[in-house]
């Protein structure tokens, strides 16, 4: 239940390491038991130059992809978990939990309390679960309203004195670095008993509840008559509760209107302290019918001081926002496009932004464009092959926009083009990117006079929506496209 | 040397930390331990470098302190500046704490007879407990912070000495709801409580009331380390741990405590339950672990206590809490989750694997729970990774793979579909959008993207893993097989440069499998002869696959490839493909290809190398053929690739030059016969040893040449093989016998070794002369006497004589050669030395410490020797 060591490392490719340990904690207590329950198994935690060496191997992270390396290459070297064996040594050190996020390496050696050899199954290894707790929990506070590299210097050099309060001895005691970061700047106040441990101190000043819901739709949509298009919504709702007291209990609930889409795969923050059976079961597995729960779903929870995450939920909306068609040939040194794209009636026809990419992958640069848009700009970037159409804040009255085009592409430069392993031959798609303020696709919304506070003084509460793409795509109709086991089913 | 300042510090500790070993092997590496501990005194250093200074003893603790001694001797040091340090509020307090108790486990320190063990312990509990301890541990408010640190500090010690805080149960026990933090409080109680359970239920005693102990000292009575002894003496540290199949079958040991004890754990384990949400989420998981798997082992103690915190934690899909679930449900099973709570743990872990809001190594985590999952009634066996029977082809709709994943995203969504594939136990038929239709859709993707022409190796490695993973899953799936082979020979086809992955694919797969994709690959390799780019990479491949029985096509391709290599390595990996060949079977064309290319290669090494394959080929049998080419030892790493040839082969055809397998010693003589005989024992070491042959060397030709002796077979452990080894003396010295082996190995490789020499002693050549008529002794003696002079030469020895006195002496040693004896005054001894000499001993009247022996030899070049053999009888 306890970590050996723990690294973050920042992949810097091209560079003749590979990359740089920023750093890197290890706790001798904790290697001294693991030497007595790995006994004859037992691996030392290695310095940090032949761990990094060993990980960005292990990781594929060097650039020596040329030739064919049986310890990384081989068929049987099979990888499904972020948890890998390096070769450190001679012996080989595991697990090591790893993964890479934004060109940084989060790692780190979880304690065995038995022996490793034969290899015990990882859902028997209590560290396995805090040791990714904790990086996830590091790749957290780094990232969370990071704005530029300073920032993230500031963060990465706050990070030794964080791990001594949210780790001193290699047992995690929590994995939220921004409230191990609270508690250092509090220590002169004095908890009280029943204070939890995941809130330390106290919010002073004016009551206030602030409630946003975000959703993302994700999309294919092939325009084949034996593959079905998909898409599914995907909600979080985000709180922060500034609120006086050691704990306020606050219950927010989410509503549906009539015709919303029913809430299903809910999880929730652990603040919440209780859950209805309905919410619990209520799963995106089940086939969809009348009888659905659909709301209001309550959620009573003790907040947290900091911004957290209520839950987060999916939905099945009955159409795609956008419905879109995309047709692209070669006719001899040409390549035919043709895109629509519609938008539902009942989507609020107001955008943030909303434009469509088009890219053209394993070609050469475009030479020569002709086009006709309905609506919109189109901005051309030859060198990099790519399409934009900027539709802009409004679809047109008749909800429908077109563009067709022919292209010609000049010879394919060295490494100037992007390689996409997906689109090959006519293989393409486009994708779309759009934002609408004030609105969610299932319709969900938090009732602003349902919010049930226990705490002195009423709370001004705001809430907002917003809906988002994420992986928005339309394939082309006319070559083969990556279908997704759910787009065959009957 | 006196302190150092900041910018020193934050050097030295830079040039640390970026080689530890490198530093401490250096120069300074001694000192940094001591001068940390002293520098942490100074009061010119800022108490934000002493900050620093203690992290890296946190960390580092195990090499500034490595031994006990160092150890204590640090965490003494430590708590002395700990006491040291003013009132005032001081970031130091906590990390001092931490530091002794790092320092003293690190360096195996704790125990009774450590003096800082004995001063740390109970100030902690102080702490922990929260008494005002006085104000040399600061104002009463930072006391309170401390009691968190405290408790941190003794959860670390019990950890890693269990028992050690047993005794104090009671006094914690009380403490929740006192004044605190209470976090660190029920993480230390559950600790205990785990610990304490486990190690009275090992040893069958009961809970004694531990419980409800109140008072429990902190200063004025010594510590009780008897249960953490207890534990030391039986049992090896012990974590919460998952039960193993071994401890199933023992039975787990289960612990009836008395009714009393009973209640008490009782409202024990429910307080801390009702109290875990106001603990951080891993800290939760800590707990929900440490209760189960000690309450798992109790009789009477439903755990009906952890329901009402199911649904909670149900509800989060909080990596660490789910976890914990999932570790009650493997320590209780039944008895706390029904099939329906079952059911919906498997749908919850089913949503977390693929809920967008989880971040992907969440997802893979999930994916790896769900196959080994701990169901209430598991039907295959244990350990292996298999789909749960709950979990329906309808749960895993959202967990199936697509292109568009990541490796490993990919691989372990492919592991569940082929398990689903497997479990599908009817082939299907006309069903064209089942799984094993989808199955074969996704490898036909991957090939198609491993196909592309200068794609990265990743893909082409994905694709071969996922062909593994598959194969693995479904052997007996026919279709499946048969598409994955077809789809692999297109690839090969589209992408010969893969050929390194076919070739490691073959090795990997079962013999299912490896025989027809060997066969397709070799059709698909000698498909496209002639010059190409792919030429080096078909041949690698045909090394792999060519074999005997399909040579003529093979041959045509090698004829036709072989005007096209112009390279020398061209050259080695179309020689390499003759070997493949040779090596399974050979045959006529091979023989004219080989003739062919020992005259038509362009370089020397290529030319040589392929005579010698046809040399070999019309000399050896196949079978001999088979062993000499077959898999090498050890890879050779040398230049001339005549030289890089197969260690195997050359093991083969070459006597290995190896360690003396056997033993060879010089047993007790038998002085009888015309000649002398050396007994020798031989004895086989090791390993057994066939066809030995012995070969002696005589040193400096004092013996005739000796005949090389055979022995058929040695075992080890089997007695000792007697050896008689007849010498044939040119003249009456001692002598060195150099003794070389040339043996078989079982593995039938021809070995030769060197074995320590041997010694042939002066009295190793001794014999006696034929036995004489009785009466006849003194006149014959005389005789000799009388004839070695004038020839020979006459001396007078003294022969010093040990505590078992002179009749000892001669029964030793000289009995085989006494003529007359008149004990205890005179010995008359005669002794024929080969080839043609004789020595005369009269030996007289023993004296106290010795014996006067007059002596007569006709050859006065042994007179040295014999000297020296008198002197040497007493000191043997």
């Amino acid at each position: 239940m306890a970590l050996r060591a723990v690294w973050l490392i920042r992949h810097e490719p091209g560079t003749p390491l590979g990359g740089t340990v920023r750093f890197s904690r290890r706790y001798p207590t904790v290697e001294k038991r693991a030497k007595v329950f790995n006994g004859m198994t037992y691996v030392p935690v290695p310095e940090d130059g032949p761990f990094l060496r060993a990980l960005l191997f292990q990781l594929r992270l060097l650039d020596d992809d040329k030739d064919f390396i049986e310890r990384r290459d081989g068929c049987s070297h099979l990888n499904k978990t972020s948890i890998y064996g390096l070769s450190v040594g001679g012996e080989e050190l595991w697990p090591v939990i790893a993964f890479l996020r934004d060109s940084m390496i989060y790692a780190s050696v979880p304690l065995v309390e038995q022996a490793l050899s034969p290899r015990p199954p990882l859902i028997s290894i209590s560290g396995v679960s805090q040791g990714l707790e904790l990086l996830l929990g590091i790749q957290d506070f780094l990232y969370s309203s990071q704005k530029n590299d300073t920032d993230l210097h500031t963060k990465l050099s706050q990070l030794p004195d964080l791990l001594l309060q949210a780790c001193p001895l290699g047992t995690l005691l929590d994995a939220n670095l921004q409230n191990s970061l609270n508690s250092i700047n509090s220590v002169s106040v004095t908890q009280p008993q029943k204070q939890p441990a995941w809130k330390v101190g106290a919010y002073k000043g004016k009551a206030q509840i602030s409630i946003s819901i975000t959703e993302t739709v994700k999309c294919m949509q092939y325009g084949k008559q034996d593959i079905a298009d998909t898409w599914q919504v995907a909600g979080t709702v985000a709180c922060k509760c500034d609120l006086e007291g050691v704990m306020p209990a606050v219950t927010i609930s989410l509503s549906l209107p009539t015709n919303g889409s029913p809430l299903q795969d809910i999880i929730v923050h652990p603040c919440v302290t209780s859950l209805d059976s309905a919410i619990l079961t209520s799963s995106s597995i089940d086939t969809m019918d009348d009888s659905a729960f659909s709301g209001p779903y309550k959620f009573p929870f003790t907040p947290p001081l900091e911004s957290f995450n209520l839950c987060h939920y999916t939905s099945q909306v009955p159409v795609p926002p956008i419905l879109g068609s995309y047709h692209m040939k070669e006719e001899g040194v040409q390549l035919k496009v043709t895109v629509n794209f519609k938008l539902h009636e009942s989507v609020r026809n107001n955008f943030e932004v909303c434009e469509a990419h088009i890219p053209f992958y394993n070609r050469g640069p475009i030479t020569h464009l002709e086009y006709k848009a309905s609506f919109g700009q189109l901005e051309v970037f030859r060198e990099k092959s790519l399409l934009v159409w900027i539709i802009g804040q409004k679809f047109p009255k008749s909800m429908e926009i077109s563009l067709s085009g022919t292209l010609t592409f000049g010879v394919k430069g060295h490494n100037k083009q992007p390689f996409d392993h997906i689109c090959i031959g006519n293989t393409a798609y486009i994708k779309l990117n759009f934002r609408i303020a004030d609105y969610t696709l299932t319709g969900c919304y938090a009732d602003q006079h349902s919010v049930q506070v226990f705490a002195s003084g009423k709370p001004k509460i705001s809430a907002y929506r917003k809906l988002i793409s994420s992986d928005y795509y339309i394939w082309n109709s006319k070559a083969p496209a990556p279908v997704t086991y759910a787009s065959l089913l009957p | 040397m006196g302190p150092l300042g900041r910018e020193a510090w934050t050097q030295r500790l830079g040039a640390f930390r970026a080689s530890p070993s490198a530093f401490l092997a250096g120069a300074e590496g001694e000192d940094l331990g001591r001068d940390l501990l002293s520098d942490l005194r100074s009061e010119k250093l800022s108490e934000q470098t002493k900050v620093s200074l203690l992290t890296l003893s946190l960390e580092y603790s195990d090499k500034l302190w490595p031994d006990a001694p160092a150890a204590e001797a640090a965490a003494t040091s430590l708590l002395d500046t700990l006491v040291l340090l003013p009132t005032r509020p001081s970031a130091l307090r906590r990390l001092l704490l931490l530091a002794a108790t790092t320092a003293l486990v690190s360096g195996d320190a704790l125990g009774p007879t450590s003096g800082a063990s004995c001063r740390l312990l109970p100030l902690l509990l102080g702490l922990a407990s929260g008494r005002d301890l006085g104000r040399s541990f600061g104002t009463p408010s930072e006391q309170r912070h401390l009691q968190a640190t405290a408790c941190e500090c003794l959860g670390e010690l019990e950890r890693c000495k269990p028992g050690l805080l047993a005794g104090a149960l009671g006094m914690l026990r009380s403490l929740p709801g006192q004044t605190g933090p209470i976090q660190p409080v029920s993480l230390l109680l559950a600790l205990v409580l785990h610990d304490t359970l486990v190690v009275q239920s090992r040893s069958g005693a009961g809970l004694q009331g531990l419980l409800v102990a109140e008072d429990f000292s902190t200063g004025s009575y010594p510590w009780d380390w008897t249960l953490a002894e207890e534990w030391d003496a039986h049992l090896k540290p012990q974590g919460p741990s998952w039960p193993t199949a071994g401890e199933e079958e023992r039975g787990f040991p289960v612990l009836e405590p008395s009714p009393e004890d009973t209640r008490e754990l009782k409202a024990a384990v429910a307080q801390l339950l009702d109290t875990s949400y106001l603990l951080t989420p891993v800290a939760q998981a800590q707990l929900l672990w440490l209760l189960g798997w000690a309450l798992r082992g109790l009789r009477g103690q439903p755990p009906v206590l952890f329901k009402p915190q199911l649904v909670r934690l149900l509800g989060t899909a909080q990596l660490t809490l789910l976890h914990s679930v999932l570790s009650l449900k493997a320590a209780f099973g039944e008895a706390l989750f029904t099939a329906q709570d079952e059911a919906l743990l498997l749908r919850r872990l089913t949503l977390g694997a693929q809920h967008p809001a989880l971040p992907s190594p969440t997802h893979l985590f999930y994916l790896h729970c769900i196959l080994s999952f701990p169901e209430n009634c598991p039907l295959g066996p244990e350990g292996e990774e298999a789909a749960p029977l709950l979990l329906g082809p309808q749960l895993c709709r959202g967990l199936m793979p697509s292109l568009l994943h990541d490796p490993m995203v990919l691989l372990a969504r492919l592991h569940l579909l082929c398990l689903l594939c497997a479990d599908d136990e009817e082939e299907e038929k006309d069903q064209t959008q089942g799984p094993q239709w989808f199955l074969q859709e996704v490898l036909a993707g991957l090939q198609q993207r491993a196909a592309l022409d200068g794609g990265p190796r990743a893909l082409a490695t994905l694709c071969f893993q996922a062909s593994y993973l598959v194969t693995n899953c479904l052997t007996r799936h026919s279709t499946v097989q048969t598409s994955l082979i077809r789809g692999l020979a297109q690839l090969y086809r589209a992408r010969p440069s893969l050929a390194p992955h076919f070739v490691d694919l073959l090795d990997q797969v079962s013999p299912e499998l490896r025989e027809p994709l060997r066969e397709v690959l070799l059709q698909e390799a000698v498909a496209r002869p002639g010059e190409s780019e792919a030429l080096c990479w078909h041949l690698q491949m045909l090394a792999k696959v060519a074999e005997g029985a399909t040579q003529s096509t093979t041959l045509s391709f090698l004829q036709a490839a072989a005007v096209h290599c112009t390279d020398w390595g061209l050259h080695q990996a179309l020689l390499r493909v003759c070997r493949a060949l040779l090596r399974t079977g050979g045959g006529d064309g091979l023989a004219d290809l080989l003739q062919e290319l020992a005259r038509q290669l362009e370089n020397a090494d290529g030319r040589d190398h392929a005579r010698l394959y046809y040399v070999l080929l019309s000399h050896l049998s196949s079978s001999k053929l088979g062993m000499a080419l077959g898999p090498s030892l050890a890879a050779p790493a040398l230049a001339s690739s005549l030289m890089a040839e197969n260690q195997g082969f050359s093991s083969a055809l070459m006597v290995q030059e190896t360690s003396a397998p056997i033993q060879l010693s010089v047993g007790p003589q038998q002085a009888k016969g015309p000649l002398p005989v050396l007994c020798l024992q031989v004895q086989a070491l090791d390993a057994p040893v066939y066809s030995l042959e012995l070969r002696f060397r005589v040193e400096g030709q004092l013996y005739e040449p000796l005949e090389a002796v055979h022995i058929p077979c040695l075992r080890p452990g089997q007695p000792a093989h007697p050896l008689y080894l007849l010498l044939q003396p040119r003249c009456p010295a001692p002598a060195r016998l150099h003794v070389r082996a040339l043996y078989s190995t079982s593995a039938g490789l021809t070995c030769h070794a060197r074995l320590p020499p041997l010694s042939v002693n002066f009295a190793d050549l001794f014999l006696p002369f034929p036995q004489l008529p009785k009466g006849s002794e003194l006149r014959f003696f005389d005789e000799l006497w009388n004839s070695c002079l004038p020839k020979g030469v006459e001396s007078r020895v003294w022969c010093p004589l040990g505590p078992q006195g002179l009749e000892a002496l001669v029964s030793q040693y000289l009995e085989p050669f006494v003529v007359l004896a008149q004990p205890p005054t005179t010995y008359l001894i005669a002794i024929r030395l080969p080839p043609a000499s004789m020595l005369l001993l009269r030996l007289e009247k023993a004296q106290v410490d010795g014996v006067p022996v007059a002596l007569r030899t006709d050859d006065w070049a042994v007179l040295p020797l014999v000297g020296d053999y008198l002197r040497g009888l007493a000191a043997h």
